[in-house]
């Protein structure tokens, strides 16, 4: 009987031969052995030609359909969007992907590439994790405050925590590191005795955060307004198709509705 | 007396480090099965990439 969970099945098939792909946000958290928050899984995609048709073929073996979202192509992924799809297994699976995982600098990303080769299963670490997780909802901020307390390096945590104690307590151990990543974290700067306000300033924090993440994404909803409206088109038309055959016809119909880069 | 800490996660949620490898995958394929119980709430919505917070069009 297969023991694993169908997200490191899906990984392993995604990855034979070959690291294409890093499981990373709601997945990742489980691996850390943090909570179970996530009935969906995403991973990033090495962009590459190779890796994406791979994966594909990987989808298309499972039956998988399309959800409205960009092509999985890397003219669309390398532009920041992401491709979605649903598959019926013993339940519904959801496979979300990206090959521009938000906030992660293209350094960080080659060192993910370089860390987690050999890696098996292939997950990124804390701070990467804590990055991804910056987003609009309330539950994330609470696991980047559970992943901080997974890392080792005292910078990292200083940089992650959502503890206002443990901040307090770094602050007082580490004082000379708060200037130099002030500029990662402005918060670093304004610490003080008062755990209610160092509280505050990390809700203040959480919710400038939140808006900046909103923002990023207003950006691509407005980009793809036309492409939302011709999307129930494009799925009548690749009705009963397989995903092979479909991807082809929504790449087609993308040229024409969906910009490769929001700013476009 | 232990020192109060702040707590993000639930008893539940922090047990998952006292797992075993094989033990953490029946529980979270069983979670899984579980958390199917919401498929049609969240029928159009994404937990990921740049369309959370749109919902998908039908």
């Amino acid at each position: 009987m297969e023991t694993k969970s169908i997200y490191l099945q899906l990984t392993d098939e995604f990855n034979q031969g070959r690291l294409r792909t890093v499981i990373c946000s709601g997945q990742a958290v489980v691996l850390h052995k943090l909570a179970i928050m996530s009935k969906d899984g995403d991973w990033i995609l090495r962009e590459d030609t190779e890796a994406a048709q791979h994966v594909l073929n990987v989808l298309s073996r499972r039956s998988a359909t399309y959800r409205f979202g960009a092509p999985f192509d890397l003219r669309w992924l390398s532009g920041g969007w992401s491709a979605h799809f649903e598959f019926a297994h013993t339940f519904r699976v959801r496979t979300d992907f990206f090959t521009r995982p938000p906030r992660i600098s293209s350094n960080s990303l080659g060192k993910i590439w370089r860390e987690m080769e050999g890696r098996n299963p292939p997950f990124i670490d804390p701070p990467e994790l804590a990055e991804m997780k910056k987003t609009n909802r309330e539950k994330d901020f609470v696991v980047i405050g559970e992943i901080a307390r997974l890392m080792k390096d005292p910078a990292e945590q200083l940089l992650y925590s959502r503890s206002a104690r443990d901040l307090h307590s770094l602050a007082m151990r580490y004082p000379e590191m708060l200037a130099q990543l002030a500029g990662q974290r402005p918060l670093l700067l304004q610490l003080n005795d008062d755990p209610d306000d160092i509280a505050r300033l990390l809700d203040e924090e959480k919710r400038q955060l939140i808006r900046v993440n909103e923002q990023r994404l207003e950006k691509y909803a407005k980009a793809g307004e036309k492409w939302k409206q011709e999307w129930p088109t494009v799925c009548k038309r690749v009705e009963g198709l397989s995903l092979l055959e479909a991807h082809h016809l929504i790449v087609e119909a993308a040229e024409k509705y969906l910009p490769f880069t929001p700013t476009e | 007396m232990d020192e109060i800490r702040d707590e993000f996660l639930s008893e539940e949620d922090l047990d998952l480090k006292n797992m075993t490898w094989e033990e953490l995958n029946a529980y979270w394929t069983e979670w899984l099965i579980q958390a199917q119980a919401t498929n049609d709430q969240d029928k159009y919505t994404y937990s990921h990439g740049v369309f959370m917070g749109m919902e998908e069009p039908h």
